[in-house]
């Protein structure tokens, strides 16, 4: 066990190894599911069916290095560099606009650095958890006022904007604001406001569906009548799609439906791993976003509910240490990424399975994508560092 | 603990608790599609997933009274190339060329056309394909197939007809009995990802394919054969255009043989036989059943219904006497005998041994235009014979309201109007039967595979269409056309045969070309077979009792004893 010194001067200390073999596990569980469902595809492709895994391996390989290190890390090391981790992130952001942008996909989203290549939103998420955590700390009482709370969420605006319009990611700015929102939530007393702002945007939610909905029977009433061929929007024909994915099965619900295809042709217990047909080229971005749905067709109702639950255990540890941190920082820090992680889980899900409709989340530990495995690794080494404050004869 | 209260701690309590809500809530949304909308979404996975290719049945056989295969299944091999998986293309390329002598080009064309699957040549033998296969080269397919054969080619080509691409009857018995032959085609439902290729570790579903049904016809291939070479020769001899010939047994209206000169190649439908540009029309052309499909005038052989009529009328006897002077005045014309000096005084049995034109033309006037039309459609000449072949022609007839004096006098001797000659010699074996007026046909029935009868074929006989005694007195006439008059040239010595000789000139009159017809049958007094030849624009002697009535007769010469000890095996 490797307890600081300083630590071990006084008493026996907490090391939340609970937490450490559910992210383990599902590093180990992503892994196969990742290979299972991208191989067909990357050896079509590229010749190595490992192609994607290798990737990943050394993202996870790199990526547990940090943890490690992080969590050896006294978490209020990190309070010093909130400003500038804030300002790092709007830089990075913003240089997505310079060359040293990348495009996938038809979207700009990514930073080339040499032979990687990063996504700045996931590096805002970790800023944004580490700034705010700071920020309500400094306020103190300052956060029970509406002035307190408009500040805290108002210094969430400005990244959200810029993850939204300059890298036209839309789902990355909602989990940033989600983050926000939540942290704050924490550190207010009250509960008004925050029922009132879920209200609220649902309210907005579904009145933006209702009008996106309208507009689009009548401009097909219009096509019908000869008139105007004009499109929603990119989003709006999503929403559309969302509603009926059968009717735009050529289209906006493609993706959709085919995740719906691998979803319903699990079953119970699944074809079994390796076995999934809606990955051979049929759903696209079966390794990323969709994997969830391979996971449904290959391990059935029981290995999509078994994920599931593994992840409820995930929050379950986070609220165990942030209930039992020291401090109202490391508290807050774990609370961040909680929501971080909860907001990803249940937003990819909700999608997989049409709940909600289509934008491009993926799926915490287990999706494909580098960037993203390296930061949450951080974040759980900074959660195992705040646990590691915590005095045994604390818990329980 | 700084500024860590108790309302944090709950907070993050309630936290977890909406978002282990959330995510059992998407729990609950995932045993909702799985188990309630499993099935559904499963099935349209399956069908996006699943490509269907179809087995062709094995068609059923035409075989003929003898039990010789007229028509069945040859295999044949189709050669295709799938793009991703070859791994030698140069090779592939030399052994198209050199196995299935195509050129070069093509050959690099189709080899490195990206596409799923590109087809080279089908119809190549199992030879051929056997060679192939053992090339053993990556990524070329060899599928087996059914190609129809015909092992007699050219025989009965117009009757049995052929099949097209896909197996179907495109004309004669082939199409007409579609349903029983074609079988039902297998499935071979493969697993393929979305780019169309197929997974091998997923397997193959099949559903097997039924064979078709085989058709037993009436048909005697020896007639039919001896018909067809007797129909070359007068064709050869006289230069004529077209030569027919209908073989039928006048009890039951069995077909024996069907002959239409000039046969075409069945292995070989699709090419002209006089070379020319092969246009559909010219296709059509060639493939035409005369016996069926074509109307001609059919001169003096109708006088056997012009007889039968005026007889079951009674408006004449045979010893009526009449007197010809070479012509008949009717209205304002003159119709003349084809002997100008005319035939003198003879009785009615006289007349038709003469084939006297004026006598007739008087029995036809005797009979009126109401009861010769109606006596037409009694014996069942304005409707088709309903035989068990594609595209019969109807008869072509004077509206009876327009029909007047002139019309039906030239109706009596057979001419002015059409029908085909399966027509005649289906009306004259139902006036020489006793009066039953049969259905023409070669299906007899149908069997699987196993030889079990599936169907055995029934047709329609309408009786009474003229009385036994008219039937009878008819026999003794015709009988006589053959022994003293006009069908001499049928006689057999032994043989007591019934006939009637015909000529009749083509439209446009004058232009100097002849049909030249006979029509017989044996035994005159109880027929079991009857046989027309109709010769089409011969050269030099045209008259039907010269040179048409010599082919039955060397027919009768050599089927007659034929048919008989197929009566004593029975």
């Amino acid at each position: 066990m490797s307890v600081r010194r300083k630590n071990r001067k006084r008493e026996e200390y907490f090391f939340d190894y609970t937490l450490l073999f559910i992210v383990l596990f599902l590093l180990g569980f992503g892994l196969v599911m990742l290979y299972s469902t991208s191989s067909y595809e990357a050896a079509l492709d590229y010749g190595d069916s490992a192609y994607y895994l290798k990737k990943q391996l050394l993202s996870t390989a790199l990526g547990i290095v940090c943890m490690i290190i992080v969590s050896r890390i006294n978490y209020h090391f990190w309070e010093r560099f909130a400003v500038l981790g804030y300002i790092v992130a709007v830089i990075l952001i913003l240089l997505v606009m310079t060359p040293l942008g990348k495009e996938v996909k038809g979207a700009r989203r990514w930073l080339r650095l040499g032979p990687l290549s990063i996504q700045p939103a996931e590096i805002a998420k970790l800023a944004m958890i580490l700034f705010l955590a700071v920020l309500v700390c400094k306020m103190g009482k300052g956060i029970r006022t509406w002035k307190g709370f408009g500040l805290a969420v108002g210094a969430a605006a400005p990244i959200c904007l810029l993850i939204w319009k300059v890298t036209n990611n839309l789902s990355s700015a909602i989990i940033v604001g989600g983050i926000a929102v939540l942290m704050v939530f924490v550190a207010a007393p009250d509960y008004k406001r925050f029922v009132l702002l879920a209200l609220g945007v649902c309210a907005a939610a579904a009145l933006i569906v209702f009008i996106i909905v309208k507009n689009a029977e009548s401009q097909a009433d219009a096509a019908a009548d000869g008139g105007i061929q004009s499109d929603a929007g990119f989003r709006g024909d999503r929403i559309i799609a969302w509603l009926d994915p059968e009717k735009y099965a050529s289209d906006e619900g493609f993706q959709t439906l085919q995740a719906l295809y691998a979803i319903g042709s699990g079953n119970l217990f699944g074809k079994g791993l390796g076995r999934s047909m809606q990955k051979l080229g049929f759903l696209p971005e079966a390794q990323n976003d969709m994997i969830f749905s391979i996971i449904c067709e290959e391990l059935g109702l029981f290995g999509a509910l078994s994920i599931i639950l593994l992840f409820i255990l995930l929050i379950w540890r986070f609220m165990v240490i942030a209930n039992n941190a020291t401090d109202l920082f490391g508290a807050l820090l774990v609370v961040g990424v909680l929501g971080h992680i909860a907001i990803q889980v249940i937003l990819n899900i909700a999608v997989v399975t049409n709940t909600i409709p289509n934008t491009g989340i993926s799926l915490p530990f287990i999706s494909y994508g580098g960037t993203s495995v390296l930061f949450l690794l951080s974040e759980i080494g900074l959660v195992l560092s705040v646990s590691k404050g915590i005095r045994l004869n604390d818990v329980g | 603990m700084r500024g860590y209260k108790t309302y944090n701690r709950k907070k993050i309590v309630v936290l977890f608790l909406c978002c282990t809500m959330a995510l059992v809530g998407l729990g609950g949304r995932l045993i909702y599609l799985m188990i309630y909308q499993g099935e559904y979404y499963t099935r349209l996975a399956e069908d996006l997933h699943e490509r269907e290719r179809t087995i062709k049945a094995a068609r059923g056989k035409i075989i003929d009274s003898t039990g010789q295969v007229l028509a069945t299944n040859r295999t044949v091999c189709t050669i295709s190339v799938i793009h991703s998986q070859i791994e030698e293309p140069e090779k592939v390329m030399a052994m198209l060329v050199k196995e299935l002598g195509i050129s070069e080009e093509t050959a690099k064309k189709k080899v490195e056309k990206v596409s799923s699957i590109e087809k080279i040549k089908s119809n190549v033998s199992k030879e051929t394909g056997d060679i192939i296969r053992g090339y053993n080269l990556a990524g070329v397919k060899v599928d087996e197939d059914y190609k129809r054969f015909y092992p007699f080619d050219e025989l009965a080509s117009k009757v049995l007809g052929f099949t097209g691409s896909d197996n179907q009857g495109i004309i004669g018995l082939e199409v007409k009995y579609e349903d029983y032959l074609k079988g039902e085609d297998g499935i071979i439902y493969t697993i393929t990802d979305a780019r169309g290729v197929e997974i091998d570790k997923e397997g193959e579903n099949r559903k097997e394919p039924v064979p078709g049904n085989d058709l037993y016809i009436s048909m005697d291939f020896n007639i039919q054969s001896y018909a067809t070479q007797l129909c070359k020769q007068v064709m050869e001899a006289k230069e004529a255009d077209a030569v027919s010939m209908l073989v039928m047994n006048p009890q039951n209206g069995e077909i024996l043989a069907m002959v239409n000169l000039p046969e075409f190649h069945l292995n070989d439908p699709f090419t002209l036989l006089n070379g020319g540009e092969t246009t559909q029309d010219a296709l059509n052309q060639m493939w035409r059943n005369g016996v069926i499909n074509d109307t001609y005038e059919p001169g003096s052989t109708f006088k056997i219904i012009t007889a039968t009529a005026a007889l079951e009328a009674g408006v004449v006897t045979v010893n009526d006497t009449f007197s010809c002077p070479g012509f008949i005045i009717v209205e304002d014309r003159k119709i003349r005998c084809h002997k100008t000096t005319g035939h003198g005084g003879e009785n009615f049995i006289q007349a038709t041994m003469n084939s006297c034109n004026p006598v007739f033309v008087d029995v036809g006037l005797r009979l009126g235009v109401d009861r010769y039309y109606s006596y037409f459609r009694q014996f069942g000449l304005l409707e088709k014979t309903g035989v068990d072949l594609p595209g019969e022609a109807g008869t072509i007839m004077h509206k009876k309201e327009n029909m007047g004096q002139v019309e039906l006098a030239t109706v009596s001797f057979g001419q002015s109007f059409q029908i085909t000659p399966i027509q005649l010699a289906t009306t004259v074996s139902s006036i020489v039967n006793g009066g039953n007026r049969i259905t023409p046909h070669f299906g007899v029935e149908a069997k699987d595979t196993k030889g079990n009868t599936v169907e055995t074929f029934t047709y329609p006989v309408k009786k009474g269409i003229v009385s036994k005694e008219t039937s009878e007195t008819m026999r003794m006439i015709l009988e006589q056309v053959v022994e003293n008059g006009g069908g001499k040239k049928a006689q057999i010595e032994g043989f007591a045969i019934g006939g009637k000789t015909a000529t009749s000139q083509t439209l446009p009159r004058g232009s100097g070309k002849y049909i030249a017809s006979f029509l017989g049958f044996y035994p005159a007094d109880n027929p079991k077979v009857l046989a027309l030849v109709v010769i089409n624009h011969p050269k030099g002697i045209y008259y039907g009792g010269q040179i048409a009535a010599p082919v039955v007769k060397k027919l009768f010469e050599n089927i007659l004893p034929y048919l008989e000890k197929i009566d004593y095996t029975k």
